[in-house]
């Protein structure tokens, strides 16, 4: 039997993908399940591009950054452990989405499957009151739907 | 593996003379065990006939319920054995963690929907919650798994000597994202269909009225084709027939999916539409005739896209 998806997470990844706030799907040990094309226009990358990536790569690339600007390792991001013990976690932080440093606010909530594992759907959004602007791979399937113009 | 249809109707039954053919009765299929045993898939009003047509030599029995809407549980009533001391009944069905499978099937055989009640039924009623299962059934090997329908439902893949038997007949898998954009892990039910001997399946809706009906947990006919295209069953049966459909609209319907089914390649007899008492011995299924000329190269529809 292949590894399919436990169907929490399979509802999950497709609500997310009809959401307009940015959202992703993280599995154990925090890879990175899913992301949806309003987080992938905010964080500059497609999921295409970033499927699959462990904890330490996505949080070397996009945080979440302490003070001092760098990024936290995934064990110490006080959601990681809320979520483990199958609890709700909202909070503030800064990450680096598209090259610059922009505070966000989180929501994760837990997806306990079946089998006992453990995911967290994670929806954010900036703080700083400037809009997200779209992905160019975005704006390229636009433009191919309408003849090359917007 | 022997399995016969008592019952492929959804939603509500649909007696009546435009629904001869393809029969009233709601989801109910008995299936017959390389040992003679009987399993049983689903207890709507097609389970009262089967119960008239079981012996004691069919003891003991084992209802495998996909999930307790209506169409799913109503014969349970009704079905003979359920009044005999004599009967050893064993029901698998979803948990739910609002409460046990046993209350809530109660809720239906209790007053004032019942003249009677769970614990006043005389036969041996035994009760398991069966997600992401797998166990025994004398010689056959049954999985449960969760699948995309409303509240908690259940599919089953049944395997008996080699020979496997997918059951998900209230199913909507394109729900929120369209099959062809997802990888396989990514599709509820995947897993349990995957190269099935025979596959039952949702197929509700025609794509037209699927427009009206999103969200609703069942299949219009192009999801249903999508989700076999991915999973290789070697034959289908399109089962949970929407009630307003008549004998002519579902001899219209299933010619629709057996030509678009060779437009992908696929042989015309891979895609059988569900009739009530349909009988099919699983070891016995003939050879898939030549495949649909537009794909020309002699491979089954089989394909990621
Ligand atoms: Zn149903
Ligand atoms: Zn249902």
């Amino acid at each position: 039997m292949s590894a399919q998806r436990p169907l929490e997470l399979i509802l999950s990844r497709n609500l997310l993908s009809s959401l307009s706030t940015p959202g992703l799907l993280v599995g154990e040990g925090g890879k990175l399940l899913f992301f949806n094309e309003a987080a992938g226009a905010f964080l500059g990358r497609s999921f295409e591009d970033a499927t699959g990536l462990d904890a330490d790569q996505w949080t070397a690339e996009f945080g979440p950054l302490n003070p001092s600007g760098d990024p936290i390792p995934y064990e110490d991001i006080p959601a990681t452990e809320a979520l483990r013990q199958r609890v709700p976690f909202h909070g503030q932080f800064a990450i680096n989405a598209s090259g610059q440093h922009r505070p966000i606010e989180v929501t994760a909530i837990p997806i306990v499957a079946p089998d006992e594992s453990t995911a967290a759907m994670v929806l954010f959004w900036p703080t700083d009151g400037k809009p997200i602007h779209a992905h160019p791979a975005h704006l390229a399937d636009h433009l191919d739907d309408n003849g090359g113009t917007v | 593996m022997k399995l016969k249809v008592w019952g492929a109707r959804g939603s509500i039954p649909a007696p009546g003379p435009e629904t001869m053919i393809y029969g009233g009765n709601t989801s109910c299929i008995e299936v017959t065990l390389s040992d003679d045993s009987k399993l049983i898939l689903d207890a709507g009003t097609g389970i009262r006939q089967l119960g008239m047509a079981m012996t004691a030599a069919d003891q003991p029995v084992n209802i495998l319920l996909t999930h307790l809407h209506m169409d799913h549980i109503q014969g349970f009533m009704f079905f003979g054995p359920v009044f005999s001391p004599e009967s050893e009944i064993t029901v698998w069905g979803p948990a739910s963690p609002e409460a046990s499978l046993r209350d809530r099937i109660a809720r239906y055989i209790s007053a004032p929907l019942a003249p009677v009640e769970v614990r006043e039924l005389p036969s041996l009623l035994t009760f398991h919650e069966a997600d992401a299962l797998e166990w025994n059934i004398g010689p056959a090997r049954v999985r449960a798994q969760a699948v995309n329908h409303r509240g908690p439902t259940l599919g089953y893949r049944i395997e008996d000597n080699g020979t496997v038997l997918t059951y998900i007949p209230d199913h909507e898998p394109g729900l929120g994202a369209p099959l062809a954009s997802v990888e396989d892990e990514w599709i509820s039910g995947f897993d349990l269909a995957r190269d099935a001997t025979l596959l039952v399946h949702d197929c509700q809706y025609t794509d037209t009225e699927y427009q009206n009906h999103l969200g609703w947990g069942h299949c219009p006919v192009s999801d249903a084709l999508d989700f076999v295209r991915r999973t290789n069953p070697e034959r289908v049966l399109l089962f949970h027939h929407d009630p307003l459909h008549s004998d002519d609209f579902l001899d219209g319907l299933g010619n629709d999916a057996s030509t678009r089914w060779q437009e992908l390649g696929g042989a015309a007899d891979e895609i059988l539409m569900a009739k009530e008492r349909l009988e099919l011995d699983l070891d016995q299924l003939p050879a898939p005739q030549a495949v649909g000329a537009a794909a020309g190269n002699g491979q089954r529809p089989r394909s990621r896209a």
